[in-house]
């Protein structure tokens, strides 16, 4: 644990999309064991205990907009946002259904779009928040078969440096982490055990990502030990894109 | 001596800025901290600084760009703590001016200091922590790696080498478990941001930043040592050959 960290985030408010994935898992613990109020907003439920589950459909602007005004009303602020929830299928350039390319963009870019303008109503006048979005690092490397995904990727560090850019001098930080390859069913779902070796051998630290890892990045850019960092992509990949 | 368990940390240009904000840092995390500085006032400072505290520090006063100096100083450590897990390598100086107008002893002063100081520090240590098969590196780049500006050819072209030095690094040393990052700080209000400026056009350039900048104000010394504290550590433990920009928002990359 950080020396920075020691309890900066206790009493804090936190919404974080996406929150019953692995990712989003670890992180709310994390969060939670630094004594943060945690509200999760997914579609599964939550497995960690103590945390506020909201079942949202990350597309629905009707359904984000309630939910985070009901939060904000209950908690009276909202401090942290994460954004994890996302979808990962890989198909074929050319197989590719128009309605698939608008799944993907709608679950993981446009419900990044809709939590973060609800949550900046609530930051905005409190003139504090921390925001931290997953990308990916298949934003800069592209990938077969993942087109859709590394659009939706792609999309979320342009949203995000905007974003940092307009909110900044409302003492708002908002930056993204991009994760290679981690260990968690949404590859697993997809790739055999073979295909993980590969991925594996191809990154120079030797071992694929972990929820750990990622989780360790967001509590960082959530922290005060990265008050002078915004709009920055925080590459977790154990060296495999150096740019 | 130190504990066992304690880091031994080597910190370059700790005399004043970000190095001495950095120092401090790791020795109050309980790192034993190694300082070296050209400047033997600044050293003292930071040396008192971190006694006051109870901290465990050494500090040598040592050229950079002096192949032997620094080979010299890193076996005296070596010889002190039997160890080294980390190094910040940060030493840095500026010497403005048009490329037209540019003596070629500016060019190498800012060639020789920070990029052959950094190799001088990087080859010295990294023979331990490859017997280790540890050891973690942050080197002090710049946001002017990425983008350029003017009056700074020799700044940038000294920032941009060290982020490649950095990748090489990275990739060469990752199969022992050395990790190599790089930061690239934006506009911090430390001594070497008013090094070659007068007093009035020092604060014309920082009024400028504070327009200019998304966040509106100077970094501080201690948030860049933050940044560094978090590669240096296990929570950085997936991180290598990357850029972490604390940077006020200056350069999004």
């Amino acid at each position: 644990m950080g020396v920075a960290e020691s309890n900066e985030h206790h009493g804090r408010v936190a919404v974080i999309t996406g929150g019953s994935g692995a990712i989003g898992t670890a992180t709310i613990e994390r969060l939670r064991n630094t004594g943060v109020v945690v509200h999760v907003l997914d579609i599964q439920p939550s497995k960690v205990p103590g945390v506020y589950f909201h079942r949202v459909d990350v597309r629905s602007e009707p359904e984000v907009d309630a939910a985070f005004d009901a939060i904000g009303k209950s908690a009276g602020r909202i401090d942290y946002l994460v954004c994890c929830a996302g979808i990962y299928r890989p198909v074929p350039f050319l197989d590719l259904l128009l309605e698939q390319w608008q799944e993907t963009l709608q679950v993981n870019l446009t419900g990044y779009f809709l939590c973060c303008r609800a949550a900046l109503r609530f930051m905005r006048p409190q003139k504090f928040g921390r925001i931290v979005l997953f990308s990916s690092m298949v934003a800069r490397t592209g990938g077969a078969h993942v087109a859709h995904y590394a659009a939706s990727k792609g999309g979320i560090l342009g949203l995000a440096r905007s974003l940092a850019v307009e909110s900044a001098a409302e003492n708002i930080r908002v930056n993204t982490v991009s994760p290679v390859i981690t260990d968690t069913p949404m590859p697993r779902a997809v790739l055999s055990d073979e295909e993980m070796e590969s991925r594996k051998a191809r990154i120079p630290l030797g071992r694929i990502g972990t929820v750990d890892d990622m989780a360790e990045a967001c509590m960082f850019l959530l922290s005060d030990d990265s008050s002078y960092v915004l709009g920055h992509d925080l590459r977790v990949n154990g060296g495999s894109t150096l740019w | 001596m130190v504990a066992s368990d304690s880091r031994v940390t080597v910190v370059t240009g700790g005399g004043s800025g970000i190095g001495r904000a950095t120092a401090i840092r790791l020795a109050r995390r309980g790192d034993a901290v190694c300082v070296c500085d050209l400047s033997e006032a600044g050293l003292s400072e930071t040396a008192a600084l971190i006694q006051s505290e109870g901290g465990a520090v050494l500090t040598g006063i040592v050229d950079v760009r002096d192949h032997a100096q620094v080979r010299a100083w890193i076996a005296e450590i070596l010889a002190r703590f039997g160890r080294i897990n980390c190094l910040f390598s940060n030493a840095g100086v500026n010497a403005r001016s048009i490329v037209a107008d540019m003596a070629l002893a500016q060019w190498s002063l800012l060639i020789d200091t920070h990029v052959t100081g950094t190799f001088n520090f990087c080859q010295a240590v990294l023979r331990g922590m490859v017997e280790q098969r540890a050891g973690s590196i942050v080197i002090t780049s710049s946001d002017f790696a990425i983008v350029g500006v003017p009056n700074a050819a020799n700044y940038c072209a000294a920032k941009t080498a060290l982020y490649s030095l950095t990748k090489s690094l990275a990739l060469e040393f990752a199969s022992y478990g050395i990790r190599v990052n790089a930061i690239g700080p934006g506009p911090i209000d430390t001594p070497l941001l008013r090094a070659g400026r007068t007093p009035e056009e020092y604060s014309n350039a920082r009024a400028a930043f504070e327009t200019r900048l998304p966040i509106k104000r100077l970094g501080r010394p201690e948030e860049v040592a933050a940044v560094v504290d978090f590669l240096l550590g296990e929570r950085a433990s997936f991180i290598t050959g990357q850029l972490l920009q604390p940077n006020g928002g200056q350069v999004m990359w």
